[in-house]
């Protein structure tokens, strides 16, 4: 009775799903590559102020739009602002868009499946039968609306977007609450005795958050064009402010004479969009499998 | 078939009436009037002018009296253009906004799906990540960058092909759809490749290949009908994409289609332009929501057979 | 000349994580006009080896490597694709496991059905129709005129199966081969297929390779039975040499696996524990007017100490009563009195605080751990929920409740995928036991498990209902398992009881016809 403390010395180390899931991914070239494209992207986002070449304000007018060089490595635009620069600062808003818009509808959404999933009944019904019918309303349209009618307000947008995506968000929490629910090691827990918030806490939301990972990673691009889409459109991001989107209108419209102002901030886009898209494949393929069964 | 088909219609209804009068009370709760920004009018005319786009009425009334005019197909005149009705406007838009996201619909389609089902018959192999980078390329780079670029390239720089109008110069429509239609192909093309990858592990397959089918009649006859059910159902939702990235084509080269006219009536404030389009548009969505409902649901035997029996929906 | 005749064959497969060779060096034979039947557990090779030869086995991962496989003389293996897919489902037909997903859901069943006629033997659309309609009949499908223009899922299970026999025999292959063709089917529904393929063979003269890890189902019915395990042949004869004179000591362990004997019924019934009266548990799928009457009307009663075995089919509503008595699923009406208590009227907390008198072990045993939490943490929430144990004693009340189920102590810390079936469910029984309880139900505790790990854990259970004097409502589709183990029975049908009482008695004399035409079902002649 006296080697309680030594009763499991011997005891292997378990090899939990989380840390499986996390050597496939490593192993997954592409999403190692998207990983640290994007853990890039973001520091540099987040260092801006401190580390971009010029201000932000910075005209040169006499200067103009030149292609890239040693003083401009990405050229400059028809101000004669560096547009690195840009670029940079177009980044941190186009970034922060993505994530908090993405963390406002995974919220709501999260909230929302997972009560309806577990309470069931009719508060379900009630439940989605909203997400229903919001989900048939034409979005793109609303925002557009929206936007037009109580003008380019950024907190505004972030509200627009995440109103869309939480929508999906809730229905995914929410069938895999319910599918979650009706597994067995749930029955299990309440046998045990349990009470429902414990056996939420304890038993179906680390169980969830495997396709809910692998979704919210997959809504921040997603989130991140609609921004560049509305911005493109006039009715997104507002100078003085700027953003990826608003940087590739802007080149559209001069591409003929300076071809720079569209492809470099094209590229940005593209290549965090990309390192996103990896991303979220690769934690998909790498959640997925459960273990082996016997 | 027929009680399902009508359950869906009626649930669609309440939604489009929300849209309308979101819409409506959204746009008539707008600071500022259509004839703020215009140069000084006279107060008598303005008077008549606010008579003649019922602005003088209390805001229930012009609510009721528009979704009158609703039901008579009215979409009353436009604020921008005196003299020109919102309906008149539309209906020149939209033959050629329906004739690009025909092109654009038919484009995603058949390259998304050929690609996908392709990709999904060797996977993890080079007939996998060839077609599969592409669509997401086609993913990542959307139509206002895509476009743009296509008209660098082959507008500006090689001068195949033209770059604005619509049906003006031959080959003007070709570079607009392919914009349009490539994030959807890309889509699409992703879609089919996950559903034939599911359909072609089930049993079912096997027992195809173990009565000795050749492996093309296995994959025609029987993996494709339930692959492709994913990409019928996605149609819906991608005929609302395809609509909101006119709005972008259509700026980019310039088409006069309906997505240009709502942009542009976004900025100039044209409330009932906007209100009408907006309703237009919306119903359009939620019709063409309700068809690709039904048909994914048509498709599946199963599912068919627990409609027929009126089990709700 | 045998029809079939397979030397020295070897298939391994290459991935990522090593070779693994499934296939080592097998040989057997089939002769015309007799049933081979090929046994083994999971990981033994039995499929493998058939899909091989047909070329049904992917070709990365899966890898041939050596051994022939003569067909009439042709050897399968050096044919090219071409060649196999001609005799593939023309004088070769196969059969599968499960017939819920064995058939396309998409297509009607006469359109399946005439595919191998028309591929094979060029035969036009109505030609094709009648011979389906024809075929149809003799496989016993009611009514085939319309049967042909159904789809698959408004068959049952056991009507799946007839169809998918029809189309293997529909181009009159010479040898058919059914891989565990009645695993996934009811007790009386297997019954009758085996049947049929055993009517169907001798009438039509062909040769049947049957695999299956039910010695006691082929039994009845082989010719010739082949033992595999871990991908290599073990022993051959027939079902008497293997009954009767096994030489190998796998076989002999699969012998002894078959659950024999019967209990032997103890002294006099001791008072009941458990009261149900007039039990009634229904289920009202949201839009559907009538509900589906799981459990119907059950009075029962469950006397301390005892094993009552619970028998039924699947729908018979035999899990949802377990359920119902632990307070899972809401009753719908009729009482149920646990030790005085009425149970039926418990809630909220007065009911947490009874739970851990109750508890159940499930049927999977993948699914009824949390895959996120150790063996360690599994066993302790129970423990920690009601307060058994102080936290200083929590490690010493985990050691012994692994060493009372056989789990190895160093085990603790690792996760529920990391452990094969047996030890799983040991896990459970382990989580089951922490809380002391005096009642549990098993829920087809060894259904999901491969027969020599179903003895072990049969032992188990029924030396810890000694050891702990626990009362114990097992639940089984599996009459063999249930005359070993429990000491009365009651069946189930459709939501009613139909019969109950002693095992003794209910098997010696069953009284309703239901109960016999189980008793009738059983597989196995020769094992008893």
């Amino acid at each position: 009775m006296n080697d309680t403390a030594a009763v499991f010395d011997n005891a292997e180390q378990g090899s939990s799903l989380w840390h499986d899931a996390w050597i496939r991914l490593s192993k997954n070239k592409l999403a190692v590559f998207g990983g640290g494209v994007l853990l890039f992207m973001i520091v540099v986002a987040l260092l801006t102020p401190w580390i971009a070449p010029y201000s932000y304000e910075t005209q040169n007018l006499d200067l103009g739009a030149t292609p890239p060089s040693a003083a401009h490595w990405l050229g400059t635009d028809i101000f004669g602002r560096d547009l690195l620069t840009q670029i940079m600062y177009g980044g941190r808003i186009s970034l922060a868009v993505g994530f908090i818009a993405t963390a406002v509808a995974l919220l709501i959404g999260v909230t929302w499946g997972a009560i309806a999933g577990y309470v069931g009944g009719r508060v379900d019904a009630v439940m989605m039968r909203l997400v229903d019918i919001l989900y048939a309303l034409p979005f793109m349209i609303f925002i557009v609306l929206l936007m037009v009618v109580f003008g380019r307000n950024i907190l505004l947008l972030f509200l627009a977007i995440g109103a869309v995506e939480w929508l999906t968000m809730a229905r995914i929490m929410r069938s895999q609450v319910q599918s979650l629910r009706q597994q067995e090691f749930v029955e299990a827990a309440v046998s045990v005795g349990l009470s429902p918030a414990a056996i939420i806490r304890k038993h179906v939301v680390p169980n969830a958050l495997g396709p809910i990972i692998v979704y919210t990673t997959l809504t921040i691009p997603s989130v991140m064009l609609l921004e560049a889409f509305l911005s493109f459109l006039g009715l997104g991001i507002q100078p003085p402010a700027t953003s990826w989107g608003l940087l590739i209108s802007y080149g559209a419209e001069t591409m003929e004479e300076y071809p720079w102002l569209l492809i470099f901030p094209g590229c940005a886009l593209t290549l965090t969009l990309f390192s996103l898209n990896f991303l979220g494949d690769g934690l998909r393929d790498a959640l997925d499998v459960r273990g082996s069964k016997d | 078939m027929l009680r399902f088909l009508i359950i869906r219609i009626l649930q669609a209804l309440p939604v489009i009436f929300v849209v309308i009068s979101a819409t409506f009370f959204l746009v008539r709760s707008a600071p500022g009037g259509p004839f703020d920004q215009e140069k000084v009018v006279i107060p008598e005319v303005k008077k008549a002018l606010e008579a003649q786009y019922r602005l003088d009425l209390p805001l229930h009334e012009q609510y009721f009296a528009y979704l009158g005019d609703l039901a008579q197909g009215d979409l009353g005149p436009s604020f921008k253009y005196p003299g020109r009705s919102v309906n008149e406007i539309l209906f020149s838009g939209l033959p050629v906004t329906a004739e690009l996201g025909l092109y654009a619909l038919m484009i995603a389609l058949v390259i998304g799906m050929t690609a996908g089902v392709f990709a999904s018959l060797k996977p993890n192999t080079a007939q996998d990540y060839v077609p599969m980078s592409l669509a997401m390329i086609g993913i990542c780079m959307p139509s206002f960058l895509l476009g743009p670029l296509l008209v660098l390239i082959f507008g500006i720089g090689l001068d195949w092909l033209p770059i604005t109008g619509w049906g003006d110069i031959p080959g003007d429509k070709i570079l607009p759809s392919i914009t349009l239609g490539s994030a959807y192909a890309a889509y699409i093309a992703r879609l089919s490749r996950a559903g034939m990858l599911e359909i072609l592990s089930q049993d079912y397959i096997r027992t195809a290949r173990a009565k000795g089918l050749p492996e093309w009649r296995v994959v025609t006859q029987h993996a494709l009908r339930g692959g492709l059910i994913p990409v019928i159902a996605f149609l819906g939702p991608a005929f609302a994409g395809l609509l909101a990235g006119s709005f972008v084509v259509e700026t980019i080269f310039q088409i006069p289609g309906l997505g240009r006219f709502y942009v542009q009536a976004a900025f100039n404030r044209d409330y009932t332009m906007i209100l009408g389009t907006t309703v237009f548009l919306s119903t359009l969505i939620v019709f063409f929501n309700l068809v690709s409902d039904v048909v994914a649901a048509w498709l599946n035997p199963r599912l068919r057979d627990q409609f027929k029996a009126g089990a709700g929906s | 000349m045998a029809l079939l005749d397979v030397n020295n064959l070897s298939v391994s497969f290459v991935t990522r994580n090593g070779t693994n060779k499934a296939v080592d060096n097998v040989s057997f034979s089939v002769e015309a006009r007799q049933i081979t039947a090929i046994i083994g557990e999971s990981g033994s090779g039995k499929s493998v080896s058939c899909y091989a030869m047909l070329g049904l086995v992917p070709s990365p991962p899966g890898r041939i490597d050596g051994g022939t496989a003569r067909f009439q003389g042709q050897d399968l293996l050096a044919l090219s694709e071409a060649e196999l897919r001609a005799i593939r489902g023309r004088d070769i037909a196969m059969i599968f496991q499960d017939p819920m997903t064995c058939l396309n859901p998409f297509m009607k069943i006469g359109d399946q059905l005439i595919e191998p006629l028309t591929l094979h033997k060029g035969l036009a659309k109505n030609a094709a129709r009648e011979r389906a309609v024809a075929l149809l009949d003799e496989v016993g499908i009611r009514d085939p005129q319309a049967a042909v223009n159904a789809y698959p899922h408004e068959f049952s299970g056991g009507m799946r199966q007839r169809v998918m026999i029809a189309m293997a025999l529909i181009n009159e292959p010479k040898l058919l081969i059914a891989d565990e063709p009645t695993t996934a089917l009811d007790v009386t529904i297997q019954a009758q297929i085996l049947k049929l393929i055993a009517e169907l063979q001798t009438k039509r003269d062909i040769g049947v390779l049957f695999i299956s890890h039910d010695l006691a189902v082929v039994s009845d019915i082989a010719d010739n039975i082949v033992v595999m395990e871990q991908g290599k042949v073990v022993e051959t004869g027939t079902p008497a040499d293997i009954f009767e004179r096994a030489q190998h000591p796998y076989t002999q362990k699969l012998l002894s696996a078959i659950p024999s004997g019967q209990k032997s019924t103890g002294a006099q019934q001791a008072e009941p524990l458990i009261r149900i009266n007039q039990l009634k548990t229904w289920f009202t799928p949201t839009g559907n007017a009538t509900p589906v009457k799981a459990v119907d009307d059950v009075t029962l009663e469950i006397h301390r100490g005892e094993v009552l075995g619970l028998v039924g089919e699947s729908g018979s509503g035999k899990s949802t009563l377990g359920r119902s008595i632990l307070r899972l699923v809401p009753i719908t009406g009729g009482s149920i009195d646990f030790d005085g208590t009425s149970l039926s009227s418990l809630s909220g907390n007065s009911l947490k605080q009874f739970r851990h008198r109750m508890q159940m072990i499930f049927q999977d045993p993948y699914a009824s751990l949390n895959p996120r939490m150790t063996v360690y943490d599994t066993l302790a929430e129970p423990l920690l929920l009601h307060g058994l144990v102080r936290k200083a004693d929590l490690d010493q009340s985990i050691r012994e409740l692994m060493d009372n189920v056989g789990l190895a102590r160093n085990f603790v810390r690792k996760y529920p995928h990391e452990f094969s079936g047996g030890q799983r469910q040991r896990i459970a029984i382990g989580r089951a036991l922490a809380t002391r309880p005096e009642f549990i139900v098993a829920d087809e505790p060894v259904s999901a498990l491969d027969v020599t790990i179903q003895a072990q854990i049969l032992d188990l259970l029924a030396d810890l209902t000694k050891e702990y004097g626990l009362t114990m409502l097992f639940i089984s589709h599996d009459l063999a398992v249930i005359r070993q183990i429990a000491d009365r029975i009651a069946v189930m049908y459709h939501g009613k009881l139909v019969e109950q009482g002693a095992t003794t008695e209910v098997f010696n004399a069953p009284r309703e016809a239901y109960t016999q035409s189980l008793l009738a079902a059983i597989p196995g002649v020769h094992a008893a």
